[in-house]
């Protein structure tokens, strides 16, 4: 097969981790290149007035998200079935192009817990060994939130972030999370405006004694210039956030903020439709040594050799890629060995719709992020002392969009057409606001990724299987947190308060709950319990690396690109010492 | 593979849709039909509006978009009277053929999304957990027609009649059932098709923008009071906060700015 010439680092993905990655490489002239399955999509017309703003074309044909007719996942809920392709996939969106997922995302941005790096250590500190369950595989990563602050601080002023800090330097300051990690400052713009919606859920949970907050967020609530001199506009809360481009560039995204920057530096390059189908694995030197690609355009297939590389891909993509490249040993439940594939996480999601008579919401009125929320009940907030459950999840009112094909809510036993069910659209559209749970989802030892034995993507590989679901962790954390917000719901003061829209068991992949799957490549401390290590290199290849929430060995009840955007940051700094001296970082 | 439903074993359907329609287009030669019809539509010149006249002089918006690229003229008769049951004209409304949901969903099944574009289509084709998602060698517009015949065939044996020549209040019973899985396909669960294919496509002929054909003069987003295009509201938001946003009433769609 046909090579290229070899470059420093090559990057597989194009997204935001790629681009983070790269922003500190090029800065001190390191040569990247980055490879991406996808095309630019800055001037199409998903990035312009008027077609950006198609519902059906967007957001419910899924029109940036991966190509399922090429590439999708199998799924099975226990270790002994038979896995089937979801053919169509509704329950998480992997962007496609450049900006990868960054392009479609809401704009949520938090910081985890302080403990969340320590996770186990934190529970068994708290509550004795015995309170982890045997199947529940929590470790910490190796990494504390101490180390990663410098790089959350910077990414929150890369990305313009807007919100109210709760906790600087240990002091809690009034409006803010209670609950939120020790911050070096304050977020570079204030919040979002906040909504009716999230008006009648404070005075509720003021009412109750809750903390409620403003969501951190990405989009960005004035005019900024971040330190690189790139530039956001204004937030104009236009409903057409998650599952778009955001056409204003008011949204932090890698394809505003990073990319253009990027391709004005000498050392950095981007190759679009490249598909990569493998890596080339030295397995007596323990190295990496190119990356088989597909260029999408022309047919060609080359290797692209590098020193090295860097798997910055989707989750599933970066768990896939090690699995078929044969890289590490794959994880086996039955026997509790191996690693990859090991603590795939999802995330519970539940809510309940609330209508009120004489109150006007105007759900079109929004950003991807406008929600006030409470961190009271998430993680180990609260004392799990007798619950029978660990983990926990945010409750907010969120109020993203009141797009009408997906957005509408209607009352229980309203018709599902007819006239009665006009009439319940039209009484209930602009006066009805919905509250959610946002909850974590604890490693299970039968949650795991694997390679599918019969189906093949459009390449000829094998799909990725995943087994999961939710196990009775999840399941009694999701009533228990359901039922605190079930009790917002009742101070709130409604009309009329939906039935609780529970956790669907088992796992369907034909409801949309979130992107947020974690896991796969997870980082720890020593290579019997990992992939990589806590500087994010693999630990059977010392110049490859992998980076986002695939390395997460759990899943929290937050939205997970905080952490994987500081660890991307402080990767990039890494990857300069290393390439001083390459070996074990 | 099914049989035609334009040979029925038994009870003509006399008084359907598609007998009309074919009549017509004997006496006139073509279908569609044209602006000739009172009220600018078959449907009004079949419901014999008492007063097609004052109709047209306050005129509603309504579909004038004829002529399918999809549907055979048995579908269209299943489709058009399904719709017209689920969005019958009101007061909110006109019925569904002339709000354009015919046009909608027979373009989208004509179109990419109908040929399976971007949908994974590999065999095997096991059953398995319905969580999976449909496992079946059908492209949506494969899926969508084979479903029709089956449940005309259903209508056929449950109540002696095709689907469009039921009366509206039986054809609105025999959707509920379809809707509630208590009619039995012959090769597919009807519950299914209708609830995961047909349901979302009347929700989108009736909710996307009118680019698409449904949706004609943005009717239902003027039902709800939804603002359209093109939302640049950072002063709306705090100047309608908790308050009723004026755009609502008129509604602007794609076509308005481009």
């Amino acid at each position: 097969m046909k090579q290229r010439a070899s470059k420093t680092v090559v990057i597989v993905g194009g997204g935001l981790t790629a681009g983070l990655i790269a922003r500190q490489l090029t800065a001190k002239g390191c040569e990247v290149l980055v490879l991406e399955r996808g095309g630019d999509h800055s001037k199409g017309p998903e990035s312009s007035l008027p077609n950006q703003r198609d519902e059906l074309r967007w957001a419910v044909r899924q029109g940036l998200i991966q190509d399922w007719s090429r590439e999708t996942y199998t799924l099975r809920h226990q270790h002994n079935q038979t896995a089937l392709p979801v053919r169509w996939m509704e329950s998480f969106l992997p962007g496609q192009g450049l900006g990868g997922a960054g392009n479609h995302w809401n704009g949520h941005l938090w910081r985890w817990a302080e403990y969340d790096p320590q996770l186990r250590s934190h529970y068994e500190r708290r509550y004795g060994k015995q309170a982890i369950p045997a199947d529940m595989p929590l470790q910490d990563w190796g990494v504390t939130y101490a180390e990663m602050e410098p790089y959350h601080d910077l990414f929150e002023k890369l990305f313009g972030v807007s919100g109210q800090a709760g906790n600087i330097d240990g002091k809690k300051l009034p409006g803010g999370n209670p609950f939120e990690a020790p911050r070096s400052g304050p977020y570079p713009q204030a919040p979002l405006h906040v909504l009716e919606s999230g008006l009648v859920f404070k005075q509720a949970c003021d009412k109750l004694g809750y903390h409620a907050f403003p969501q951190a967020a990405a989009n960005s609530s004035g005019a900024y210039t971040n330190p690189d001199g790139q530039k956001l506009g204004q937030c104009q809360y236009c409903g057409h956030c998650e599952r778009f481009i955001c056409e204003a560039n008011a949204k932090g995204s890698p394809q505003v903020l990073l990319y253009p920057m990027l391709r004005q530096r000498k050392s950095f390059e981007v190759r679009l439709n490249t598909q990569v189908l493998g890596l080339r694995y030295d397995a007596q030197g323990k190295r990496a040594t190119a990356v088989h690609c597909l260029d999408l355009l022309t047919g060609e297939e080359y290797e692209q050799p590098a020193e090295v590389i860097v798997l910055a891909a989707f989750t599933m993509s970066n768990a896939q890629l090690l699995l078929h490249s044969k890289i590490g040993t794959p994880y086996d439940p039955v026997s509790n060995t191996g690693v990859v594939g090991k603590n795939f996480c999802y995330q519970v999601n539940t809510g309940v719709d609330l209508f009120f008579k004489d109150k006007w919401f105007n759900p079109f009125l929004a950003s991807g992020s406008t929600q006030i929320l409470i961190d009271d009940f998430n993680n180990d907030n609260f004392d799990h002392t007798g619950l029978g459950f660990l983990g926990g999840g945010t409750i907010q009112a969120y109020q993203f969009s009141g797009r009408p094909i997906k957005g509408r809510r209607v009352p229980d036993g309203t018709p599902r057409w007819g006239t009665a069910w006009k009439q319940a659209n039209a009484d209930w559209y602009a006066h009805s606001m919905s509250l959610g749970v946002e909850g974590s989802c604890y490693p299970h030892r039968g949650n795991y990724l694997s390679l599918d034995p019969t189906y093949r993507d459009v390449y000829g590989r094998p799909l990725v299987r995943m087994t999961f679901d939710f196990r009775a962790n999840e399941q009694k954390m999701a009533q228990f947190v359901s039922g605190k917000m079930m009790e917002i719901a009742r101070h709130c003061g409604a009309d009329k308060v939906g039935s609780l829209q529970g956790l669907v068991v088992p796992f369907d992949s034909r409801i949309y709950q979130t992107t947020h799957i974690v896991g796969g490549t997870i980082m720890g401390e020593t290579p019997h319990d990992s992939v990589v290590s806590p500087h994010l290199q693999h630990w059977d290849a010392h110049n490859l690396f992998v980076v986002g929430a695939s390395v997460y060995p759990h899943n929290s009840g937050y939205n997970p690109t905080g952490p994987l955007a500081a660890l991307a940051l402080r990767l990039g700094d890494d990857l300069l010492r290393y390439l001083q001296a390459p070996g074990r970082l | 593979m099914p049989h035609s439903v334009d040979s029925p074993s038994s009870a003509p359907a006399t008084a359907s849709r598609r007998v009309f329609l074919k009549q017509l287009a004997a006496a006139s030669g073509s279908l569609p039909l044209g602006q000739a019809l009172a009220g600018g539509t078959a449907a009004a010149l079949l419901l014999q509006a008492p007063d097609a006249a004052a109709a047209t002089t306050k005129a509603p918006v309504i579909n004038t978009v004829y002529g399918y690229e999809s549907f055979g003229p048995d579908e269209a008769a299943f489709v058009e009277s399904m719709l017209n049951i689920m969005c019958p004209a009101d007061a909110h409304t006109p019925n569904g053929v002339d709000c354009g949901l015919a046009i909608y969903i027979d373009r989208q099944l004509a179109g990419s999304f109908g040929q399976g574009a971007r949908r994974y289509a590999a065999g095997p084709f096991l059953q398995g957990a319905v969580q999976c998602g449909p496992q079946l060698p059908l492209t949506p517009q494969q899926y969508f027609k084979t479903g029709i015949a089956e449940a005309d065939r259903a209508a056929q044996r449950l109540h002696g009649q095709l689907f469009d020549a039921l009366s509206p209040e039986q054809g609105n019973a025999f959707l509920q059932q379809l809707a509630a899985g208590q009619i039995q396909g012959e090769q597919l669960d009807l519950g299914e098709w209708f609830n995961s294919l047909v349901y979302p496509l009347f929700c989108e002929a009736c909710y996307a923008d009118p680019l698409y054909g449904g949706n004609v003069g943005m009717v239902f987003w003027k039902m709800i009071g939804y603002p359209g295009l093109p939302a640049t509201h950072a002063l709306d938001v705090v100047n309608y906060l908790g308050k009723p946003y004026p755009g609502r009433a008129t509604p602007k769609s794609i076509a308005d700015f481009s």
